[in-house]
């Protein structure tokens, strides 16, 4: 269809230039008239940008500055609120520990178990579409309140899980009260929501040929060593995408927590997760300039995390190229 | 050399015995059964009489009773008629605002050129990987000050402005894929961008957008977070947030309502998952495999 748009062949010689002009005028028109254009249709996501995004950001990095109640005036405190933080908040330790627990936890968990149900449902199996949508539907009701309400009762003391085991003669805990092992009752939810790095894992396996199967098989490689010398090599630039999108979702819980301690984070903290213990600040006691600053230090950990999986990857990452 | 190695190809899969795919599908089907157990058991709890929930692992009642559903409903001084249609409202118009905005900065960052594309692209992906709590405080300050507070305008104005970059990307990775022959052909016929995008872009492009107002819809509608910092009159109240109401309201006494309000909170999930399956699966399967 270009080839409708350049001179014809027996165009004489005296035309081209002014072919070549009016080309040149007609682009030059073209792309300022579409650069104008464009902007038009980038309206919309730019202005939420820079009023919605950019903005506010800015304005929380000054915020993080104040002691701000959301009546007064924001009042300059200079360092105070990371001060504060750094050397004289048991709730901001507490809450780093919990976090970073459940993160360093859940994520390697659930990524294992999406990788491994990829692995079994990448057979060519009959059925695959039905076993499939079961195994996402949890990660797509995740977040939802029913879901927590579901999990309050799953470990309450006399909830499904503890009768489940008295039909084994085993009397367990209330979880959900027990500080020891409430943080477990959410790790064990957020690896039941495998689905969508299962999905992931499962559109990367189908990426890989499956020659290099049949001649590593023809080589007399067991499958364990195919596992650890092609599937997982292969599936590095997948591996890593999950477990920076698992990570930074992970950083980001909030709803189980709230509902399954009823906002509190209890029973002694062991479940106040970093955004639940930033939203008591800034909505339940209305420090707005230290919630401000909470989510700067926030925003920095996810940073690191992440400035270090793509400084990490340049070892561990294969892309075939 | 080649045929010997293709010959044996096929031969390998078939020398896989039966006994070992029954085993794989058992295995598959007694995990997915685990799965799904906590979800029908709530199911078949909300239709027991209350005495009966606890010390039981059935999945079956013994009694079928509906009570729960009406006890439920009207267990709060605002019925949850009043908190479904909220977060339909809430829903739909997010979906509306998320489609439209992002799919013009998608067809922007798709298909035109302009200056600073890439500085704004660059940013627009800066933006995926920002918490929102980073942006929290202000926007509430914000929204407090135009009045906006307890009503819904905090939870569906920002989605007409494209603030769920994960969209646009997504339509950007479609568009992308369209024939760029598509536009010139277009615009030699002198087509407007306007045109393109309306006329072009936009009818090649429904599974994307379809994918786009699904996630969208379900997203919106299980968001609990932002409903709970901005609605705070119980007759502007989302299902999320009514379920929240009803654990405070009735405590641990009335869970076989609490139950049947949240198997219908998860209604909409469900009918939405079982009739757009494909999409929502090739939708998550495509941001992963750039």
């Amino acid at each position: 269809m270009s080839s409708n748009s350049e001179p014809p062949a027996y165009a004489g010689a005296a035309a081209v230039p002014l072919v070549v002009a009016n080309g040149r005028r007609a682009r030059l028109t073209r792309a300022l008239g579409s650069s104008g254009a464009a902007y038009v249709f980038l309206f919309p996501w730019l202005a939420g940008f820079l009023i919605l995004t950019a903005g506010p950001a800015l304005y929380s990095l000054y915020l993080s500055f104040t002691d701000y109640d959301l009546i007064n005036v924001p009042r300059w405190a200079g360092l105070d609120n990371y001060m504060r933080i750094a050397t004289n908040d048991p709730k901001f330790q507490d809450s780093v520990r919990v976090t970073l627990t459940f993160v360093l936890l859940s994520v390697p968990l659930k990524l294992a178990v999406a990788l491994g149900v990829a692995m079994l449902l990448n057979r060519g199996l009959r059925g695959l579409t039905v076993y499939r949508a079961i195994f996402y539907l949890p990660s797509l009701l995740g977040t939802s309140v029913a879901i927590a309400v579901l999990w309050r009762q799953l470990f309450a003391g006399d909830g499904l899980i503890n009768n489940l085991l008295l039909g084994f003669g085993i009397q367990g805990p209330s979880w959900i009260s027990n500080p020891d092992t409430a943080l477990y009752t959410l790790v064990i939810l957020a690896v039941w929501q495998f689905g969508s790095p299962m999905i992931i894992f499962l559109a990367g396996l189908r990426q890989i040929p499956a020659d290099i199967y049949e001649a590593a098989r023809m080589d007399g490689a067991s499958k364990s060593r195919q596992f650890w010398r092609i599937t997982l090599p292969m599936l590095t630039p997948v591996v890593f995408f999950n477990a920076v999108v698992q990570t930074i979702d992970a950083f980001k819980a909030f709803t189980s927590a709230f509902i399954i301690s009823g906002g509190t984070g209890g029973p002694v903290n062991s479940t106040l997760f970093y955004t639940l213990y930033l939203y008591q600040e800034a909505f339940g006691y209305f420090r707005m300039g230290y919630a401000a600053a909470l989510a700067w230090i926030l925003l920095v950990i996810i940073a690191l995390f992440t400035a270090f999986s793509f400084l990490s990857a340049r070892y561990w990452v294969h892309y075939d190229d | 050399m080649t045929d010997i190695r293709a010959a044996e190809a096929h031969e390998e899969p078939r020398e896989r015995p039966i006994w070992r795919s029954i085993l794989t599908h058992v295995l598959l089907a007694a995990f997915s059964f685990a799965m799904l157990y906590p979800i029908l058991w709530m199911l078949s709890a909300s239709l027991r009489p209350s005495g009966e929930i606890f010390g039981s692992t059935s999945l079956i009642p013994s009694q079928v009773q509906l009570q729960s559903y009406p006890e439920g409903w009207f267990g709060l001084r605002v019925s949850f008629g009043q908190f479904f249609v909220n977060s339909m409202v809430i829903a739909v118009l997010s979906v509306i605002g998320n489609v439209a905005a992002c799919s013009l900065a998608a067809f922007a960052f798709a298909r035109l050129n302009f200056p600073w594309k890439n500085f704004w692209f660059a940013l627009m992906l800066g933006t995926l990987m920002l918490p929102y709590h980073v942006t929290l405080i202000p926007q509430y300050v914000l929204f407090l000050n135009l009045g906006w507070v307890d009503t819904i305008l905090p939870l569906v104005v920002p989605k007409f402005m494209a603030t769920d970059a994960f969209f646009i990307f997504l339509m950007v990775q479609f568009f992308r894929g369209i024939p760029k022959e598509l536009d010139e052909a277009a615009r030699m016929d002198g087509c407007s961008p306007f045109r393109i995008y309306w006329k072009v872009i936009l009818p090649l492009s429904l599974p994307v957008l379809a994918t786009a107002a699904i996630f969208s819809f379900l997203w919106t509608w299980d968001d609990f977070f932002g409903p709970l910092i901005y609605l705070n009159s119980m007759e502007d109240y989302t299902v999320q947030l009514g379920l929240r109401s009803f654990i405070d309201a009735t405590g641990q006494s009335n869970w076989s309502g609490l139950f049947a309000m949240s198997i219908l909170s998860l209604v909409p999930v469900f009918l939405l998952f079982i009739f757009f399956q494909r999409l929502l699966i090739d939708g998550i399967a495509t941001t992963g495999m750039k």
